[in-house]
């Protein structure tokens, strides 16, 4: 058995938690100011160790200004790295369903152990949060980061959070049985190559809602797509699994794979068959992430391209992205003007007993109708943005 | 007795009688101003000594005596520690400092406060004095904070005499007219201590750059001006101002500063001659940039904006968005070269921008402002004094005299700082009282003041998120234990003087934990 196991960073928003081996329960806790915080965070690890059954064990904190629950994370990975014989907390969770077809504009991503980044991640305006177990996580804190997202899970009121875990090849498996218990709306699964790869997960998902005595099915998959085989294969991963609200495409991986460099032409294949992909599966399909920050103009151009080409949503990685991005996909005043005049139409017409509206002689049918209805729904939706 | 907020106040401290706060506008001075000695410098006189000390002597300081310093080098600020090292070496003790401000620089004042030689300080104590002072025993009276405008109209109402101010100048000539806007180590503004230099019994220019008769701008001016002294350094340069100050990072702080922004272009005062204020805080800052987008996207052109300066006002106004910068202190170097080459931005003394006891303030003139806190209440009240855990850590700066006067103040606090919460149920200092503040912006969503209706009601138009205080603060508060509240005695450590001199609240000496 190890000596002392240490969770957690130095960062601002965050905890060192050490935990040894002690004949009874010590806590020891440092702060910068004592006096004002000493008492609520000993509260919170005295909860934390009581709901893991914790009998014996040294808890050390150093507080940087963690909130409770990344501090709960922070003791319960410490405590179970070290006695791997606790098991895991199983919160209780208030689920809100999330439509399959919500608006799904911006993708933020959010490295899943950095409790200074997911602080307040809720809060810029993104349609859906997700919560990395891969890239952004090195292996030594796949634990504690799968952890510190079940706290997070069950703590934050999220429009509609998702989960990127690890391939099932690798840790995806173990990401699951964790942060399940947090119940996302959604399981991002990259480097997705086959329909195959989507059902295992699907299977796992099953599995593991029947375990927890929740509906079966209720959690959405989103498959990224980032290689050379997977783009191939778009078309029937997309339609895989009635759990497949979405698919994503991921540029870098795609690039490197297949040798291309990333300029426009080099992806638009995979985009657009992406696009064709999901069209025939009737989800949608989001696109990848724009890599430099401080470029707004650069973001808004190939976002206003992607969504010439179909996509829905593109994938952002600072809050700061969110902004152009959305206003990317916001209908202009004169689609507005549009979509109205064709619904105005259609009620009309379907007030008389109409078969086939026109305006201005030309025909309008089903597709068109269904354009300007979403269009008018985006415009509501964004109508409550004041960003 | 109990003062118009509710807060407890003693009827007196030391040897004053204490007003206590009764509005924000319910004062009504009267009498005339002070005044000082006549004195006439004849023909040919030389005005320039050898050293400080030489200076001390000839201004006749003498214990129990005031001096007075102004605060615009800064955390470079060498004068203070300097005068008051020789005024210890040469016997003076029990003195009375009057500083605009003092900064983590001034550490030794500690050590001179317990040696005797510093016995009363009214002033602003920035970080460590502050905390030393707050244990309590140390000063012979409490201390009295003050806003820039209130300081002025303190000296002026002759409430506080000064006997010897010393001022530190970049730049100055023989004959006593200085400035901080030139020399070789320009701080910016010192206009900050122009009352002291014409009510002071005594003034003394420290500089160390010895120019040329006339040196100008003549912010302070040599018909005030008793005695000069050179000296080797008045001032660290690379401690006096930041280089170029960095925009935040944080999307905590840029969220809350583009609602501010947001909250502006709502309001209806984003109108060609459009004024507002920014201070130098991360969320300011940011806002202020935000601010200038907005007006830019609007195609208005702004009447003026007061900082103090920074590199984001100054491109503000080089982008003709604005067509002055109205300055009291300057907080980076593009703000100082700004003000030595552009004639649209201005010097402006605290007298001119924020006097109660005047005929006129620029902050009555100013459409919205951004302000910061430590503490915000249910009632709206600001603390910038304290914080959580009650000790003295900052001055008030020009937080009441812009809120009171801006017609839209916006306190931009994220609502929570690591696991202490901004928003409290009853702030532990006010410092700027509700009534003054019209809306509270979050990262959780905007407050509005209830006697706003008019702009809550444009907020809502615009879409934003406009929420009750109580739910904003809810929300924050089921992230974390509740801190625990500090236990105050009955010992004063300071006096926190509305800025029509009467008193808005005080400042207890922590002696336990609830």
């Amino acid at each position: 058995m190890k000596k002392t196991v240490t969770i957690g960073s130095e960062e601002k928003g965050d905890c060192l938690v050490s935990v040894s081996e002690r004949k009874g329960l010590e806590i020891e806790i440092t702060a910068t100011v004592p006096d004002l915080v000493e008492r609520g965070i000993r509260a919170v690890v005295e909860r934390t160790a009581r709901t893991l059954g914790l009998k014996t064990g040294g808890i050390a904190v150093e507080d940087k200004g963690a909130l409770d629950h990344i501090l709960s994370a922070r003791v319960e990975a410490a405590v179970r790295e070290m006695f791997p014989s606790v098991t895991a907390w199983r919160p209780t969770v208030e689920w809100q369903q999330s439509a399959r077809d919500r608006l799904r504009r911006t993708r933020l991503y959010a490295p899943g152990n950095n409790s200074r980044l997911l602080a307040g991640i809720e809060l810029h305006g993104a349609d859906c949060v997700l919560l990395d177990l891969e890239d952004s996580v090195p292996v030594a804190e796949k634990l504690s980061a799968r952890i510190l997202i079940k706290h997070l899970l069950a703590k934050i009121v999220f429009p509609e959070v998702w989960v990127r875990i690890n391939p099932l090849s690798t840790y995806g498996s173990a990401d699951l049985d964790e942060v399940m218990l947090g119940q996302p709306h959604g399981i991002c699964l990259p480097k997705a190559e086959s329909a195959g790869d989507v059902q295992a997960l699907a299977q796992l998902l099953s599995r593991l809602e029947g375990e927890m005595g929740i509906e079966k099915g209720r959690t959405f998959i989103m498959p990224i797509i980032e290689t050379g085989k997977g783009v191939l294969h778009a078309e029937e991963i997309a339609a895989a699994d009635p759990r497949v609200v979405i698919i994503a495409f991921g540029a870098e991986d795609y690039t490197r794979d297949v040798g291309a460099r990333r300029t426009r032409d080099a992806l638009l294949f995979p985009r657009s068959r992406l696009v064709a992909a999901s069209a025939a599966a009737r989800i949608q399909a989001s696109d990848t992430v724009y890599a430099d920050i401080d470029d707004e103009d650069g973001l808004a151009e190939e976002t206003r391209h992607i969504r010439d080409l179909g996509f829905v949503g593109k994938g952002a990685i600072n809050p700061r992205q969110i902004r152009a991005i959305h206003e990317a996909f916001s209908p202009s005043g004169e689609e507005i003007a549009h979509a109205t005049k064709i619904i105005a139409a259609a009620e009309e017409a379907a007030a008389r007993g109409i078969g086939a509206i026109a305006i201005g002689g030309k025909m309008i049918d089903q597709p068109v109708l269904e354009r300007a209805r979403r269009t008018l729904r985006i415009a509501a939706e964004v109508k409550e943005e004041w960003q | 007795m109990k003062n118009a907020l509710g807060r407890e106040i003693p009827e007196k401290i030391g040897g004053r009688t204490v007003r206590p706060y009764q509005g924000a506008f319910a004062t009504v001075p009267g009498g005339n101003k002070a005044s000082r000695p006549q004195k006439t410098t004849t023909l040919g006189e030389n005005k320039v000594l050898g050293s400080l000390s030489a200076a001390i002597e000839a201004t006749g300081l003498k214990s129990g005596m005031t001096i007075s310093f102004h605060h615009s080098f800064r955390d470079g600020d060498c004068l203070v520690n300097m005068v008051l090292d020789e005024c210890a070496r040469m016997g003076i003790g029990d003195l009375r400092l009057f500083p605009t401000a003092l900064f983590p620089v001034h550490e030794p004042v500690i050590e001179h406060i317990k040696s005797g030689v510093v016995s009363r300080i009214e002033g602003s104590m920035n970080g460590p004095i502050g905390a030393f002072v707050s244990q309590g025993g140390k000063l012979k009276e409490p201390a009295t904070l003050r806003s820039h405008g209130d300081r002025w109209r303190a000296v002026e109402a002759g409430e506080v005499e000064i006997d010897v101010a010393f001022i530190a100048a970049s730049q100055a000539d023989a004959y006593g007219n200085a400035n901080g806007i030139r020399g070789k180590t320009p701080c910016g503004p010192i206009s900050f201590c122009a009352v002291d230099a014409q009510y002071a019994r005594q003034t003394v220019v420290v500089t160390s750059e010895l120019a040329s008769y006339p040196a100008y701008p003549f912010e302070i001016q040599q018909g005030w001006t008793d005695y000069v002294v050179v000296v080797d350094e008045i001032g660290d340069p690379d401690s006096i101002a930041s280089g170029t100050l960095q925009l935040t990072r944080s999307p905590t702080r840029l969220k809350i500063a583009r609602l501010a922004a947001a909250a502006v272009k709502a309001s209806g005062y984003l109108e060609d001659g459009f004024s507002f204020q920014g201070g130098a805080g991360g969320i300011s800052l940011a806002a202020t940039r935000f601010v200038g987008e907005e007006m830019a996207r609007a195609g208005i052109v702004g009447g003026f904006g007061m900082g103090g300066g920074t590199k984001l006002l100054v491109d503000i106004l080089h982008r003709g968005l604005l067509r002055t910068i109205l300055d009291g202190q300057a907080f980076d170097t593009d703000a100082i070269d700004s003000l030595r080459e552009d004639a649209n931005h201005v010097i402006m003394d605290p007298g001119h921008y924020a006097n109660y006891d005047s005929r006129g303030c620029s902050t009555y003139m100013l459409d919205a402002a951004f302000l910061g806190a430590t503490e915000v209440d249910l009632d709206f009240n600001v603390n910038v004094n304290t914080h959580s855990d009650g000790l003295l850590l900052h001055g008030i700066g020009g937080h009441q005299d812009v809120a009171s006067g801006a017609k839209m103040t916006m306190i931009t606090i994220p609502t929570l700082r690591g696991r202490i919460p901004v928003i409290v149920d009853r702030v532990t200092t006010v410092t700027s009282p509700g009534e003054v503040i019209d809306a509270i912006v979050t990262e959780r969503g905007i407050s509005v003041n209830p006697k706003r209706d008019d702009l809550k009601e444009r907020f809502i138009d615009a879409g934003l998120p406009v929420r009750k205080l109580s739910d904003i603060k809810s929300e924050a508060d089921r992230l974390i234990q509740p801190p625990r509240r500090p236990v105050f005695g009955d010992e004063v450590i300071a006096l926190i003087e509305w800025r029509d001199g009467t008193v808005i609240d005080v400042v207890r000496r922590v002696e336990g934990w609830e």
